[in-house]
């Protein structure tokens, strides 16, 4: 017990003095929230678009702009000539266009706002449509009701990335746990020393353990905080299935640190491995883009990821999202069971003399 | 001649034999290239995406005007593939003969709320019969059994696309009934022409408008880190001490450090390019004075804003800090590979301070795959700006020893 002490205080203070590490464990999900929860929140879709019209003064365009108003969250802005639209196309204030000249519409596109026209166009043919019904005196015949059936914090796109965000940063820590810091150690022979020692392996690995998953609840809890104070989000957190879902989630991913060290044959690949592993898992898991637009192949590595489950169970927890309580508690105990079972693994690695 | 040189193919040399350098200068920005062309590439392109939908069509009544049975085979025929090995649009879910509605009704809104489900369709009971009025009363209010109700997710960006797909279906239906009827005239109908403002008026493919920007993230990361890494490290382990004890000066060691490192965004270059030409068909040319001339910029500004964080930072490991914390809000508020518009004015900022966001501007404007949004002297002024004092700052602060 004296030893886990002991190194518990040692791997704490290890810990605050890298700052490196402290800033990605505290300040990089705020930074990720707010730059990739502004840029991508259009993505597929979009809240609220710019229309730049043009119609010569001499053709009537009253039904037109019922029409647009009819749209739903459309701005317009008039121009006087095909010109000052097309150049206002260009310098982007306004998102598409549409000229009316009596016979015919015409919608203009910025050729190279590739990832946003593909909502314009849904926009446009929307118009199109109701324009060519109102044009001959009718009306659509078929009407549509939308109903939500979601849960209510779900309707805001930051509510679904920032539990992402955390799912991401549970993973980081972990899996730089072991490939980083102590993969590190074993690069720098720390280990070699240590084992010594009358220190028993599983001492060390529980330390370590304890102080990241301390960490890492507290760093999710200041992003989660963050959050709800800056940008105003709701939350409704099970603090139980939080917390289980944190520990389990952070020791899984310890785990899975545990087999990429074990792979490697130079312990200070395991970093990069472990870096582009997160980072595939990053665009591949749903947490900025849905899954559904991806490729069919995309969409399957996607399902073999862990992050892709660590996040829907994370939005579960904060109340987000709904799944059943069966497969939340698989997908926690599936993380959890991968943690303890290689943990033994991992015992074996500290270990593990490295001839040269 | 010979020493600088030297420097240059040293530096390469080093750059090359370290599968850590040669990771994130190469192989990094080429995973990202792909990835981010696969995910984008396609989006929104009738056999490439697939939605999980269900429908559920209650009316039951048939006869002439099953207007429910139209809707129902519109929404089947989206269920098949279009062409062989592509995708359909819809992977639809139906009762099966004999199925309780209601609790078919309630499992799949379930299912919606889960995630499983993208939307779900409901044509209520009594739907031809109240359709067959609404036609004959045209004024007359939509009610209850004319109306189809589409359950969907808000906030779940694939129900979202699917719903406006959907919409688009029913707009299709509804011309189409009017049209059977005779009360829509397809010889009158308006026609919709689609006009692309840019680059030859043709849409710009996703890889064309990404590719430019991988090309300078390259560039930015192998002067954001390996500038400082390279210096600093070998300030730390005294390896520039021994240069210095050579006829070396340090003008001479900087300009070979400097070819050394355009060396590098050369190489990358032409990786990111031939990958993206032969893997993915991107058609854009760089045999162009403005974007050679922007390329050239980029690796310069670069290039001594990787100094400015040398000249800032008191260790090898802290510079690596600096430029980690810098490397993602940069990279990612640069427009680089997203775009930028609707930001909080707090990213703005960060936008309008940014290298990389007039750099972009001007490799994208000089290839034509994007129209001008900044000024045209701005795209050069600014970079060059960052050049001056990222060159003062280094020269008054960059240690080329280890303090004694």
């Amino acid at each position: 017990m004296r030893s886990f002490t002991a190194l518990l205080h040692a791997e704490f203070v290890t810990f605050l003095r890298d700052k490196a590490t402290l800033t990605f464990t505290f300040l990089f999900p705020v930074v990720f929230i707010l730059i990739f929860g502004f840029l991508m929140r259009g993505t597929g879709t979009v809240e609220h678009a710019r229309l730049g019209l043009f119609v010569p003064t001499d053709v009537t365009n009253e039904i037109l702009e019922e029409v647009i108003a009819h749209s739903g969250a459309i701005e317009i802005t008039r121009y006087d000539s095909e010109s000052a639209l097309e150049n206002s196309l260009g310098d982007r204030s306004i998102d598409f266009g549409l000229i009316w000249d009596g016979e015919k519409l015409t919608f203009l596109y910025d050729s190279s706002r590739v990832q946003e026209n593909y909502a314009f166009v849904e926009m446009a043919q929307g118009i199109g449509s109701e324009f060519n019904l109102r044009h001959q005196g009718l009306a659509p015949v078929l009407t549509m009701e939308r109903v939500h059936a979601g849960k209510a914090a779900a309707m805001n796109w930051f509510n679904l990335v920032v539990p992402g965000i955390l799912a991401f940063s549970i993973l980081s820590a972990g899996l730089f746990a072991i490939s980083g810091h102590l993969t590190a150690m074993k690069e720098r022979k720390l280990l070699d020393r240590l084992i010594v020692t009358p220190m028993r392996p599983l001492a060390l690995l529980a330390a370590i353990a304890c102080v990241r998953l301390a960490v890492v609840y507290i760093s999710t809890l200041i992003t989660l905080g963050i959050a709800i104070t800056v940008l105003h989000l709701t939350f409704s957190v099970n603090w139980f299935h939080y917390t289980v879902l944190v520990a389990a989630s952070t020791f899984g991913m310890m785990g899975f640190g545990t087999v990429i060290a074990l792979l490697v044959r130079k312990p200070s690949s395991a970093s990069n491995i472990a870096n582009v592993l997160s980072m595939l898992m990053m665009f591949l898991a749903g947490i900025y883009f849905p899954i559904e637009i991806m490729p069919s192949y995309l969409r399957m590595i996607s399902k073999a990821l862990p992050l892709t489950y660590m996040a829907e169970a994370m939005r579960f927890a904060t109340g987000v999202a709904d799944m059943t309580l069966v497969r939340f508690w698989a997908i926690t105990a599936a993380l959890l069971a991968m943690g303890i079972l290689l943990f033994p693994f991992l015992a074996r690695y500290v270990v593990r003399v490295d001839r040269r | 001649m010979k020493g600088i040189l030297l420097i240059a193919r040293s530096h390469l040399t080093t750059a090359f034999r370290e599968r850590i350098t040669l990771f994130w200068f190469l192989v990094f920005p080429m995973f990202l290239l792909v990835i981010l062309t696969l995910i984008f590439a396609n989006m929104g392109q009738e056999g490439e995406i697939n939605f999980p939908v269900t429908l559920l069509n209650e009316e039951t009544s048939g006869g002439m005007t099953d207007f429910a049975a139209i809707v129902e085979g519109v929404f089947e025929k989206a269920g098949e593939a279009s062409h062989e090995g592509k995708e359909p649009l819809f992977t639809l879910t139906q009762p099966s003969p004999g199925e309780d509605m209601k609790t078919f009704l309630t499992n799949e809104k379930n299912e919606l709320r889960l995630g499983r489900r993208a939307a779900v369709i409901v044509i209520p009971s009594g739907f031809n019969q109240a359709l067959l009025e609404r036609m004959m009363r045209p004024d007359s209010p939509p009610t209850t059994e004319s109306t189809i109700t589409v359950y969907t997710n808000e906030g779940n960006v694939a129900s979202e696309m699917a719903t406006s797909i959907i919409e688009q279906i029913f707009a299709g239906i509804d011309r189409e009934i009017l049209a059977q009827t005779g009360r829509f005239d397809e010889g009158r109908a308006v026609p919709i022409e689609t006009l692309w403002v840019g680059k030859n008026g043709e849409e710009v493919s996703y890889v064309d408008f990404l590719l430019p920007g991988m090309i300078l993230m390259g560039f930015f990361v192998t002067g954001l880190f390996g500038v400082p890494g390279s210096i600093l490290f070998a300030r730390d382990r005294r390896i520039l001490r021994r240069y210095w004890v050579t006829p070396l000066t340090v003008p001479r060691y900087l300009a070979g450090f400097s070819l050394g490192q355009v060396g590098l965004c050369v190489i990358q270059f032409a990786f990111l390019y031939l990958l993206g030409r032969f893997a993915f068909g991107a058609s854009i040319s760089f045999a162009k004075p403005e974007s050679l001339f922007f390329l050239i910029l980029a690796s310069i500004t670069f290039l001594s804003f990787g100094f400015f964080i040398a000249s800032i930072a008191k260790t090898a490991n802290s510079g690596m800090a600096i430029a980690n914390v810098l490397n993602m809000p940069m990279m990612f508020l640069g427009g680089l590979f997203f775009p930028i518009g609707g930001l909080p004015w707090l990213l703005k900022a960060i936008v309008f301070v940014n290298p990389l966001t007039y750099l972009a501007e001007g490799l994208r404007t000089s290839l034509g795959v994007q129209g001008e949004t900044i000024s045209s002297p701005l795209t050069i002024v600014v970079p060059l700006c960052w050049i001056a004092f990222c060159i003062l700052v280094a020269s008054l602060r960059l240690n080329w020893d280890v303090e004694r």
